[in-house]
């Protein structure tokens, strides 16, 4: 990296700046993975579009810290649920904003991971070599759709329970399965007490947990392989260079009539 | 030619090496717009909670702009709550609606999602080719623009539909004439009114039909359908093959007597249809 000459005293202020740094590249060398993250290249050409992808981690990090916070004050039981949700709603300073977040997130959420969904299909970068992030990025989803699922009996009220008994019927209209997942979810023969202590386990350990783990699964592969250009970019990255042989009839873009374009490469 | 794959393999090395020479790092630019965006969602969240909060009161009835914050506390043996799941299942809910057990209830609820996510995990098995740009893409967009119809079409029914409860002593009155109910029927007619039965069955116009349960105003003149049965068939139905009707009878860990769901069975029994 040639840089000109900085002045000394930024010099000094660089050189001080990274001290806590090197002690950690030291010791970890994570300094160098962050810094590998930070200044990796991507397409000079990304859209607003891929900003969905993050938009969709911040509303999961969001769901994480208030759901935290609403579990030092909700009570998982029946005959204190609704109580604990009142309390939490009315009377706990700023609980409303916390479980007005939680609960709007939760479907800022999910629209935002279908939103993400549409333009990774729109920009075909569920092809090669992205396919299994495709794969995980569809267990986010179903991941997603059942911490929904889950979260909503908890608050105890007459739409939370009557959803969870259709919920849970749906469920149980599957063949051979259904009876056993039926008894998995209500453990029991009616929702009531082991219920909510089930969903809320499921829905605050489980499957955050695994919901955790597979978006680092899915960054990762992000880093590895590198996001996609915009597929109508003049300058996508790894665009199909125009081959000057003769089978092409001098223009590679042409409309819908396009002779001799398979002679190129299969599209 | 080269394979399939070497193309592939080629194409990427490709983006690797433009990246490479033509890319721009990811800090700042792209990650100040990620944070833009991210900003943009957290503020929605809170304005979103905002108005929810702001435009309701403490009292379950004072709903605001954005519903309620939350509704009565939950009660088994409430009878007309509209049993509704959260918007993102509205779709599979009104699938219910479609296909009616038993036949075909099993397309609707595991038949469906099922094909979906084998769609949705097999996508990039099906389409092989490397092209990305959508006008050289039409069958991917239009399956693209069919799935979010449907979806919305579907999601917008299952919001709207209407129901039909009940739920009070005029709807029992109002059966007991129009079907001829004999007097002993009354109390079952109660019952079946009160214990949520209509969660899923229609009676008379009444109750929403969920999960394909059958509508019961005439069920009683079908051949070999008696008291007993029906006591029977309420108290465990379990053992009449139905793995979605919740348990009744006591002794089965529900929440009726004998008497009750002899009640029941009266009324049943008695429900002959109009006219
Ligand atoms: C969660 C939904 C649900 C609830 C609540 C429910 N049922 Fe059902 N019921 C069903 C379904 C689904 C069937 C159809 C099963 C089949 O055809 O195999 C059914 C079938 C029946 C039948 C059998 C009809 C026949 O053809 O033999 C009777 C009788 C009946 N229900 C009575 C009741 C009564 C009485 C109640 C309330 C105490 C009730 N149901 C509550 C879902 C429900
Ligand atoms: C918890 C939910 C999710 C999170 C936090 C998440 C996060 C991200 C992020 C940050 C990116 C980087 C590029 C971008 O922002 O667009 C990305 C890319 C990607 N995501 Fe997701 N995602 C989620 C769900 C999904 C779903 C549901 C799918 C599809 C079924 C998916 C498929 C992909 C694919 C294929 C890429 C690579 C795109 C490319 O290279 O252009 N993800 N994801």
């Amino acid at each position: 990296m040639a840089r000109r000459a900085p002045s000394s005293r930024r010099q000094q202020l660089e050189r001080a700046a990274l001290v806590p740094v090197d002690w950690l590249e030291e010791r970890s060398g994570l300094a160098g993975g962050i810094k590998y993250f930070l200044f990796r290249k991507v397409p000079a050409d990304i859209n607003w579009m891929q900003t969905l992808g993050s938009a969709t981690l911040t509303a999961f990090i969001v769901q994480a810290v208030t759901g935290v916070v609403l579990a030092m004050y909700y009570k998982p039981d029946p005959d204190a649920a609704y109580a604990s949700i009142l309390r939490i709603t009315n009377d706990v300073t700023l609980g409303w904003l916390v479980r007005g977040m939680h609960k709007w997130g939760a479907s800022v959420f999910i629209i935002l991971m279908f939103f993400h969904m549409a333009r990774v299909f729109l920009f075909g970068a569920y092809k090669y070599p992205r396919e299994l992030n495709w794969i995980v990025g569809v267990g986010l989803l179903a991941l997603g759709l059942f911490e929904g699922f889950t979260g909503y009996l908890l608050p105890w009220d007459e739409t939370a329970y009557w959803a969870s008994v259709v919920g849970i019927n749906i469920n149980g209209t599957a063949p051979i399965l259904g009876p056993f997942i039926v008894q998995f979810l209500q453990s029991g023969i009616e929702i009531g007490e082991d219920t909510i202590s089930r969903f809320y386990a499921l829905h605050m350990l489980v499957l955050p947990g695994a919901i955790g783990g597979l978006i680092g699964l899915h960054l990762y592969l992000v880093v590895r392989l590198g996001v996609t250009s915009p597929p109508w970019s003049p300058e996508a990255a790894g665009r199909e260079r125009v081959e000057p042989g003769p089978s092409t009839n001098g223009n590679g873009r042409a409309g819908l009539v396009r002779p001799g374009a398979r002679s190129g490469a299969p599209r | 030619m080269s394979t399939r794959l070497e193309q592939r393999r080629a194409q990427h090395q490709r983006y690797k090496e433009d990246v490479k020479e033509h890319g721009k790092p990811f800090f700042p630019g792209a990650m100040w717009h990620d944070t833009v965006m991210s900003l943009v969602v957290v503020c929605v969240i809170i304005a979103l909670a905002s108005i929810w909060y702001f435009t309701s009161g403490e009292n379950p009835e004072d709903a605001g702009l954005l519903g309620p914050r939350y509704t009565e506390e939950a009660d088994a043996g409430t009878t007309n709550f509209i049993p509704r799941p959260d918007w993102y299942f509205y779709f599979l809910f009104y699938l219910l609606r479609i296909f009616k057990w038993p036949d075909s209830v099993i397309l609707g609820t595991v038949g469906i999602p099922t094909i979906l996510l084998m769609l949705m995990v097999g996508l990039p098995f099906f389409d092989l080719r490397r092209e990305r740009r959508l006008l050289r893409r039409p069958v991917a967009v239009v399956a693209a623009i069919l799935v979010v119809l449907s979806m919305g079409v579907l999601t917008y029914k299952g919001a709207t539909q209407e129901e039909a409860l009940g739920g009070d002593a005029t709807v029992v009155a109002d059966w007991v004439d129009r079907n001829n109910l004999p007097a002993s029927a009354r109390e079952g007619a109660t019952l079946f009114n009160e214990t949520g039965c209509q969660q899923c069955h229609v009676y008379l116009g009444s109750g929403s039909a969920n999960l394909g349960a059958p509508d019961l105003s005439d069920i009683g003149s079908l051949g070999g359908k008696t008291e007993d049965y029906f006591t029977r068939y309420v108290a465990n139905p379990r053992t009449f093959g139905n793995n979605v009707m919740p348990v009744y009878g006591q002794a089965n860990g529900g929440s009726l007597d004998d008497q009750q769901l002899g009640n029941l069975a009266k009324f049943l029994a008695a429900s002959k249809g109009e006219g």
